[in-house]
């Protein structure tokens, strides 16, 4: 009898571990189902102007190609560090003018076209076309003459510059490769979707390329998802509204307001990243031939003028009052944020009105009757111009408004919207003072390259020198240039701290805060980890799942 | 017949200057707007100075507004409608692919406001009770009051479609002139007449009603869809309905002038053919009447 027990006991125990076996088994390959499908919902807030990797210079196509390119190499957006894509691995040159790149083999693109060095060399040249001017493509022009590529095998390439590309390997991260042979040209991609459908004004919906060559720990094919819709919405009213009815998943570079409010009712799903690379700043016109009075031009020039308004604003309060505090004050033209290159040794702005009354005395102003008056009589008032529907710079420009006031100075806020804007700033030059912001893609400072150098159109301040105007002009544009042509990284940094410091120094940017990345995910959505660099949400979108409908 | 057709070639040479004439306009005024000049892609630090060169030599192609115009004309006899600047796709299929939406939001929406009006009108002058007058009047004033962006958001806001917004818009307007009408016909005193001989109610609207207030009803119906277009332009960009009023507010934006033209001309041409039909049926009506 005690045998028997003995023996129904272990068959029963046997048949409870095979159901429990069979139900993990049930169970891992329910979720395996539930994982790999599903569609994720979020919005482009523009058309997408191209479906041309190559072409992209707007985010809403930039987003596509994050999406569907297959790049050689990719920085990852969580440890900034670059992994290997298409390139198993690749080698820079000592000179810097040259990448080698060894590629994975038996990968094909979406249409089922096979993928081979030889798309690297097309994708190269067609990028490097000069008629084709695009942002990719300049970032990688240091200097006249052609690329050279050479196949190596359907493997191995190499690439040739005509001079020295300063953080060459991660530019490749913004190339994603063509295919040479395919009949459907760019709509053939090596990237986890591609393009399945374009509803013009409405939507692009993207769908799971079967073809894409990633697997995950587990061995399960990537991505997860089975297809994402973008719908096009202008208005983050209405984007907001629906993320909040639950017909969109995702949200990035969700405005403060609106977090704090989506905060306020479902915390868990509100994501704020810490400070972007993002900038706000405040710059004085400081360009020779521009429309202004001449005493105005004095004052801008001054580097203690702007230094003496650097220090009158209170920077804490810009973060607290007008990001709600989801923002940082900025300490100078890189942002913490950027592991690598920011420099530490930067310290924090002082907000001190007395310290920059003493700086404006220093330059023959005074204060009479409440008012600031420069050595010449002249009443200090200038007007700060921003663009109009931006909350955040409107505010920000209220602000300082009113803490310029305390050391007499008058400000007019005027809002533009943007052409105007941009004209009065890049042509007309007929502006005094303008808030904008500078949105950072690049962790590398080259991507800044023609922010810095005197003779370039970028250079905001006052572009287009013939000869840089001022001695620390001359010297910045000396050490970037010193930073671009070594791959020596130590020099580099060192270079471009020096950069840093000359801007704290001389303040043509008046750096005002570093903006946290915010954003809001929906508690569908698995793997989700919002980060700071864009695209903040759906950086491992190959990842991503959401329970399927 | 020779009169007639004199007529109605003078009237599409009306038209057709109009249109022209219209596209003109919006085309200098483009020209002439800040901004035009500037191209957003310039703020790109990438971009390096030959790119940036590309760019405005690209904005200055546009910049004799003459030739510009002239050019265009050309092409458009050749159905090249040009390329939107902003969204870099050509117009015509830019064009053709939003129609369908503003059509049906803009036919969806003037039908209810008509049908709102002319039933709130009719019941109006059917009771007469001043009651009801008071409660239609502040109802439409309300309306007539609520800017058009404000009725778009609420209809983003209460999930109802873009067309229920558009005909709120329209409503009041039409009811007023509506609601006038039909009281000064039902005040006519052969109409008070056979009311008070007991003539079905019907009867009085179809046969002494209609003939008379027909004409300028039409008219006010062409003039209902100049509003609607207008309204279309907020009420599409607000509650994000990809049709030809969010493309024109987009190219608003971005001061783009191939697209802007071609839309001005398409609105003129709209309102034009709108008010030109409502006259032309309302003539048919007047002589059918005399």
């Amino acid at each position: 009898m005690k045998q028997h027990d003995r023996g129904s006991k272990q068959l029963a125990y046997r048949c409870g571990s095979a159901i429990a076996v069979a139900l993990i088994c049930l169970g891992s390959l329910l979720g395996q189902l539930s994982a790999q499908s599903g569609e994720l919902r979020f919005c482009l807030r523009a058309e997408p102007k191209t479906f041309n990797p190559l072409k992209v210079e707007e985010d809403s196509s930039g987003a596509i190609r994050y999406l569907t390119g297959g790049v050689l190499v990719r920085v990852n957006r969580q440890t900034q560090e670059l992994e290997p894509g298409l390139a198993q691995s690749w080698k820079v040159s000592k000179d810097g003018r040259q990448i080698s790149f060894r590629l994975r083999s038996g990968i094909s693109f979406s249409d089922g076209t096979p993928f081979t060095a030889e798309d690297v060399a097309f994708t190269v040249q067609q990028l490097m076309d000069p008629a084709l001017h695009s942002p990719t493509g300049d970032a990688f022009r240091s200097g006249t003459g052609n690329v050279e590529t050479k196949v190596i095998s359907p493997t191995q390439i190499s690439i040739r510059f005509p001079s020295q590309v300063a953080g060459l390997d991660r530019l490749f991260d913004q190339v994603a490769i063509l295919s040479q042979h395919s009949p459907k040209k760019e709509m053939a991609v090596l990237g986890p979707f591609m393009v399945a459908d374009y509803k013009p004004g409405s939507e692009v919906l993207l769908k799971r390329n079967p073809n894409y060559w990633k697997i995950d720990e587990q061995g399960r094919k990537l991505p997860y998802l089975d297809s994402i819709r973008l719908d096009i919405q202008p208005n983050r009213d209405v984007e907001m509204l629906r993320f909040k009815r639950g017909e969109l998943d995702l949200i990035n570079s969700l405005d403060s307001e609106y977090f704090d409010k989506l905060a306020a009712t479902s915390p868990q799903l509100a994501h704020d990243a810490g400070a972007s690379l993002d900038s706000e700043q405040l710059w004085f016109n400081e360009v020779a031939k521009s429309p202004i009075p001449g005493y105005k031009k004095n004052w801008f020039r001054s580097a203690n003028f702007r230094r003496a308004i650097s220090e009158a604003i209170n920077r804490e309060d810009l973060s607290r009052v007008v990001f709600r505090g989801h923002a940082q004050p900025a300490m100078g033209p890189f942002s913490p944020a950027n592991k690598f290159w920011f420099n530490p040794n930067l310290k924090p702005q002082t907000y001190s009105p007395d310290a920059a009354m003493k700086s404006l005395q220093s330059e023959g102003f005074r204060l009479e009757n409440g008012t600031l008056k420069d050595k010449d009589g002249n009443t200090v008032v200038f007007s700060i111009i921003t663009n109009a529907g931006n909350k955040s710079r409107e505010r920000m420009a209220v602000l300082i408004q009113d803490d310029l006031q305390k050391i007499g100075i008058h400000v007019n806020v005027v809002t533009l919207d943007f052409p105007s804007l941009i004209e009065r700033m890049t042509q007309s030059f007929d502006y005094e003072a303008i808030i904008l912001g500078l949105t950072n893609v690049d962790l590398d400072p080259n991507g800044e390259m023609n922010v810095w150098l005197s003779s370039s159109d970028s250079h905001q301040w006052n572009p287009q020198q013939k000869t840089p105007e001022t001695p620390w002009e001359a010297e910045i544009d000396r050490l970037m240039r010193a930073q671009a042509s070594t791959s020596d990284l130590k020099k580099r940094k060192e270079a471009f701290d020096r950069v840093q410091e000359i801007v704290v120094e001389q303040q043509p940017f008046i750096f005002l805060v570093n903006k946290n990345a915010l954003s809001a995910v929906s508690a569908n959505v698995h793997g989700a980890a919002p980060v700071i660099l864009s695209p903040q949400t759906f950086w491992n979108a190959e990842r991503l799942s959401v329970p399927a409908k | 017949m020779r009169s007639l057709r004199k007529t109605i070639a003078g009237g599409a040479l009306t038209l057709l200057a109009t249109v022209l004439l219209g596209g003109l306009l919006s085309a200098t005024l483009v020209r002439m707007a800040p901004g035009f000049s500037a191209d957003e892609r310039e703020l790109d630090p990438h971009l390096n100075a030959q790119s940036v060169q590309a760019l405005r030599e690209a904005k200055q192609r546009d910049h004799n507004i003459v030739r510009f115009y002239f050019s265009y004309m050309n092409r458009a006899l050749h159905g090249d409608l040009g390329t939107s600047l902003a969204l870099g796709q050509p117009v015509r299929t830019l064009l053709r692919d939003r129609a369908p939406l503003t059509l049906r939001l803009l036919s969806t929406g003037l039908a209810l406001a008509w049908i709102l009006s002319l039933t709130l009108a009719l019941t109006s002058a059917w009771l007469r009770l001043s009651i009801f007058d008071a409660l239609t009047t502040i109802v439409s004033g309300t309306f007539l009051c609520i800017p058009a962006a404000v009725l778009a958001l609420l209809s983003v806001l209460w999930n109802v479609p873009g067309s229920l917004a558009i005909a709120l818009i329209v409503f009041p307007r039409s009811y007023r002139y509506a609601s006038n009408l039909l009281m000064k016909a039902y005040s006519r005193p052969h109409i008070v007449a056979a009311r008070s001989r007991g003539l079905g109610e019907a009867r009085i609207l179809f046969w002494h009603v209609v003939p008379v207030v027909a004409p300028q009803l039409l008219a006010v119906a062409g003039v209902s869809v100049s509003v609607a277009v207008g309204a279309a332009i907020p009420v599409e960009a607000l509650c994000g309905l990809p049709g030809i009023g969010q493309l024109a507010w987009q190219a608003a934006l971005a001061r783009d002038l191939p697209l802007l033209v071609n839309i001005t001309i398409l609105v003129t041409l709209v309102t034009l053919l709108a008010n030109s039909g409502a006259d032309a049926m309302g003539q048919v009506v007047r002589g059918e009447e005399a």
